[in-house]
Parts: structure tokens; sequence; C-alpha cells
């Protein structure tokens, strides 16, 4: 066979595994949304109906009536801006306290730096589980259970570890030069950080901030373990309740796929939009060893 | 609605931007006192930027992780001071839990299963993404999707498809099923088969995450490797083995850590899905229940730190294994 031919064929090969591999990770998703979007005689009908008729837009707005009927309280209104509260506060407080940190192990060098980076690292193997039982009695001792703040106060300390190596990567790879310009001309280091580190880091602290997002939209075990009260529930935490109840009767699920497509989709938006930022963040904490 | 806002989020909202004031004047004040002791500038400077990092390595790593070893020895329901009472948690986990050996179990299996093959799927993706196709950055974008979306929703997205009678996956297996004569599968009372629930879910989650890495790994071998096997007249087989994995075992050793570690901890997924209870649940869930359902905080403890010796030793040992076959460019390690 002439190396030509044989070319074309591993080439023809390499798209139709691409594409099939593309199917396999679209299939489920596409199941997702259009059962979400189907009358409940059409739910169980095979073959598949992928265009659900009649098309019904309203299970999204019933799913979300249903669960406020059975957590009184948690309308879409509500779950949707817990949600954001528990995101947003906590990744600005996230934010903020690693790119300090993260500043301070990359430039300064100070009598126990080595102990507390490594101390930082080894957390990442240990497992959370083991963590969480004396801080939920750190949280309980200050009254502060069935509140937000365990999840969005506690981010001024420092947040992940995995976020601070990260920071500290992309910091150690500023040329010092900046830094000594600023010097120079009569900067102190608060001034250097924030007129100069800050805008070099902005990549890095794009992605980083969408990957926190993200980590904080899809959080379930910290909301399950410090929250109650049904009405303060994030959405995570809402389809669980959610899907407990339901399976009591016979479950509905087009309005669970309903309710899991409003919890998968801003976060598949901002993924499109900022993918670069994801997989970047991803790639300059693992292949540099 | 109103006072749900007010009383939900105001208060959190008012102590976290005080803890945002109390951190700062607590680094400015460190710092003086720092100074106040004749330490170096940089040195003050270093330690206070990262006072926040240090506070929380203390409080919420060091303190628990101390108590919690502490508890483990104790019996404890949060509402009476904890009681000593020696070895009996572990005793007791050892020999009369009925659930306990059969979630080590599961949970170890689990990872056994699903570590090896997601990395075996992501090598595979991977190499094929490293091939000259166009658009390669939407494929990449595309593979990547799985392991963004939240647990809990796709999750509940397979038990969907999983269901025994009405299900999809069953559904497409029919066809198979019928040519061979078998019963469908019952997904979630068969024991040996809710375990394959858990592995396929997880392998199209995350083989995605890995493949992107392991790509990297990939676009970082240098092409002069391969341009002067081919001088050699290697053949497909032996510069995938000899030039290819060498040079990406880095990416392949830190995929295996954190598959391993990953896989071991697994939680939010156990929540969303049916496993009959005789084979018991995944180590952290069984954690969870006994401390926040049954308020045996001292057992739930013992547990934890079980798991987490055996996590330990088992990252241990890929780690002394790793100097056997990891190969790193730059051996200042």
């Amino acid at each position: 066979m002439s190396p030509k031919i044989r070319e074309l064929i591993i080439q023809l090969l390499t798209y139709i595994i691409l594409v099939a591999v593309g199917l396999i990770i679209l299939f489920p998703c596409l199941i997702m949304l259009t059962t979400s979007l189907k009358a409940d005689v059409n739910l169980f009908q095979v073959p598949i109906q992928w265009i659900p008729d009649p098309v019904k837009w309203s299970n999204y707005s019933e799913a979300f009536v249903k669960m406020d009927q059975i957590a009184h309280g948690l309308t879409f209104v509500r779950v949707l801006s817990n949600t954001l509260f528990v995101t947003l506060l906590g990744m600005v407080a996230e934010l903020c306290a690693v790119s300090f940190v993260a500043y301070g192990f990359a430039r300064f060098r100070f009598a126990g730096r080595k102990i507390i980076f490594f101390a930082m690292l080894s957390t990442m193997m240990l497992p959370g589980i083991i963590l969480i039982i004396p801080s939920f009695m750190i949280w309980k001792g200050l009254g502060l259970i069935d509140t937000y703040d365990p999840l969005v106060t506690a981010a001024w300390l420092g947040g992940g570890a995995w976020a601070v190596f990260l920071m500290r990567q992309f910091m150690m790879n500023i040329p010092r030069e900046m830094e000594e310009a600023a010097t120079i001309d009569g900067a102190n280091t608060m001034q250097t950080f924030y007129l100069i580190i800050i805008p070099m880091i902005k990549p890095a602290l794009l992605a980083l901030g969408v990957l926190i997002f993200q980590g904080r939209w899809n959080d379930f075990m910290n909301p399950l373990i410090y929250l109650n009260t049904a009405a303060k529930f994030p959405l995570v935490m809402a389809i669980k309740f959610f899907q407990e109840s339901l399976s009591h009767e016979a479950p509905k699920w087009n309005y669970m796929m309903a309710v899991s497509t409003v919890l998968a989709l801003p976060i598949l938006v901002l993924y499109f939009c900022a993918q670069r930022y994801f997989i970047e963040g991803l790639n300059v904490g693992a292949v540099k060893g | 609605m109103l006072e749900g806002f007010t009383t939900d989020y105001l208060p959190t909202t008012l102590r976290w931007a005080g803890v945002a004031i109390v951190m700062i004047a607590l680094m400015i004040a460190t710092f003086w006192t720092l100074r106040r002791f004749k330490v170096r500038h940089e040195a003050a400077i270093g330690f206070v930027f990262t006072l926040p990092m240090t506070l929380n390595l203390l409080i919420f790593t060091l303190y628990p992780f101390l108590y919690s070893f502490y508890l483990s020895f104790t019996e404890f329901n949060m509402f009476q001071a904890p009681k000593w009472v020696g070895l009996t948690n572990y005793i007791t986990m050892f020999t009369n839990d009925t659930y306990f050996w059969p979630s080590c179990s599961l949970t170890l299996k689990y990872a056994l299963y699903s570590v090896p093959l997601s990395i075996v799927a992501s090598v595979a993706v991977a190499l094929i993404l490293n091939r000259p196709i166009k658009a390669v950055g939407f494929w990449r974008t595309l593979y990547y999707v799985p392991a963004v979306l939240p647990a809990a929703a796709t999750m509940l997205l397979w038990r969907w498809m999983f269901a025994p009678n009405s299900g999809l996956i069953n559904y497409m297996l029919s066809p198979f099923l019928m040519l061979f004569g078998l019963q469908p599968p019952e997904w979630y009372t068969d024991p040996q088969l809710v375990l394959s629930v858990f592995v396929i879910t997880s392998l199209w989650g995350v083989f995605g995450a890995n493949s992107v890495i392991l790509l990297a790994g990939l676009k970082n071998v240098p092409t002069e490797l391969y341009e002067a096997a081919n001088l050699d007249g290697a053949g497909v087989l032996q510069k995938f083995r000899h030039i290819t994995l060498p040079m990406i075992s880095p990416a392949l050793f830190y995929t295996l850590i954190t598959g391993i570690i990953g896989a071991l901890q697994i939680f939010t997924q156990a929540f969303f899905m049916k496993i009959p209870a005789e084979m018991g649940s995944f180590l952290s869930v069984r954690i969870y229940q006994e401390a926040f359902q049954f308020s045996h905080f001292g057992y739930a403890a013992a547990m934890a730190w079980f798991m987490l010796i055996c996590i330990f030793l088992l990252t241990i040992i890929v780690f002394k294994s790793s100097s056997a076959w990891v190969y790193y460019e730059n051996e200042a390690k």
C-alpha cells in the first residue's frame, strides 16, 4: 500500500473517531435538553423523540413552581440568587486572598516559607471529609451553622491550594525588572502589587476566576453540611431535594431534567466564552510538574 | 420575600465585609509588629502577604487534622462532651459494622476500575487530538464539556438513562440483548452492575479533562526524537513505547495521582444514584452519614482517619514506583 493512501486512511479513521467520541460526549447533553422539554406522555417513548412534540417550555416554570411547593420559599428567583450569592461573594474573596498569598510565595523570602508552602500543597491530598467534622464544630461554636458564612466568609483565608499554586507559577514568570523599575520610581510594595503585578497577571486571574466560579457553583458537599433551611439552598442542593421528594411519587423526569439544565447551562455558557482560560489554567498547573 | 433577603444575605454580607477589614488590619498589625522585632523588610512583607493562608492552614487544616484524630478515640454526638472510648471505634469499624468492608471494597474497586480506564481513554483521545486536524480547538473545547458540567446534573441525567425498564441505555442495548437472548441489565439492583454505572459515568465525565492535560504533554515532546527514530526504522508501536510514553510520563503521573485521590473521595455522585443497601456506599458518604445523620462524630472521625491512611499509603506507593517509570527532562527533582 503506498504511503499516501495509508496516510489518507489514517486521517479518515482519525476523523471518524473524533466524530464518534464527539457524539458520545454530546449524546447525554442533548438527551438532557430534549427530555426537559417533553410532555409526560412522551417521556418514555421509544424510539427517541429528538424534537419533542409538543415542545413544553412551560416545564421549566412548572418545575420551579413544584419545587416551591415542596420546599417552601424556594422559588426560582430565590434559588438562583442563593447560588449567585454564594458563588460570587466566595469567588471575589478567594481571588483577592489567593493573589496576596501567591505574591508572598512568589517574590519574598522569609523564614518558614518552604514549610508553609509544602504544608499547603500537601492539603491537596487530604480528603476534605476528614476536616469536615472539626470545621463544622468551629462554625457551630460561632453560631453560624445554617448561614452562608462557612461558604463565603471563610474564602478570605486563601481558598484552594491549587489556586495559590497556579497563581504563584504565573507570578514567578513576571520579570523582576518590572518591580525593580517600580521600586526605583519610589513605589512601595502595595503600590507595586496593585499597579504592576495585578495588571500583568490578568489572564491568570481570569482563568482562576472562571475555575473558582465553576467550583463554587457546582459545590455540593459544603452547602449540604452547613445549610439546613430549604429556602437557603443553592441550585445543586435544590436538585437533590427535588429528586428526593419526587422519587416518592412517580419521578417527573422532565421537571428534573429542566432543573438540571438550569444548573448546567450557565456553566456551559461561561465555559464556551472563556474556554481558553479553563484549559490554560489547567495546563499551567499540571505540565510544569 | 424581601425579609428573606435581609435575614439571610445581609448578615453574612456584613460579616464577609467585616472579616475582610479585620484581615487587612491584622496584616498591617502583624507587619508593624514584625518590624518592631527587627525582622527584615522582605521577610516581614512575605510573611504578612501569606498570612491568610497560614491562618487557613492553622485553623482549618492543622487543628481539624489533630482534633479529628482525637475525636476518633471518643464517642461524640455534639450535645455532650466527647467521651473517651479508646480503640472502640476502630474495633467496631473493623468487626461490627456490616457496611464498612463492603463500602471499602466498593470505593477501592471503583478507583481501581475507573482510573486506569480513564487514563487509557485519555491517552488515546490525546493522541488523536495531537494529529494534524482542522479546528483542533473546537474538538478540545467539546471534549472538555463533561468535566465542566455540574456532577449533580450529569448524575441525574445518567440515572435517567440507566433506568432498567425505560432507560435509554437498555433501549439501545435491546437489539444485542435480543440477539443473545439476554435480559435487560438491572443496573440499580444487581451488585455487579452498580459499580459499572459509576465507572461509566466517571469515564464520560473525566476523560476530556485528562486528555487535555495529556495533550499538552504530547505537544511538549520534541519532534526531533521522532525523526531520529524514523531514521532508525522504528515502527509506530516502538515509537510509542520508547518515546511518547516516557516523555509524557510526568503528565501521566499527575493524572494518575489526582485520579486515584479523586476517585477514592467520590462524594456528590453517590447522592444522586441508587445503590443496593447491602453494598454500603462510598467511604466519604459513609463518613458523612455516620456524622451528620446518626451523630456518631467520633466513629465518623475514625473512619475518616482510616481513609486518610489508606490514601496516604496508596499515594506513597505510586510515588515510590514513579522513579521506575517516570522520566523527568530536568533531573533536578
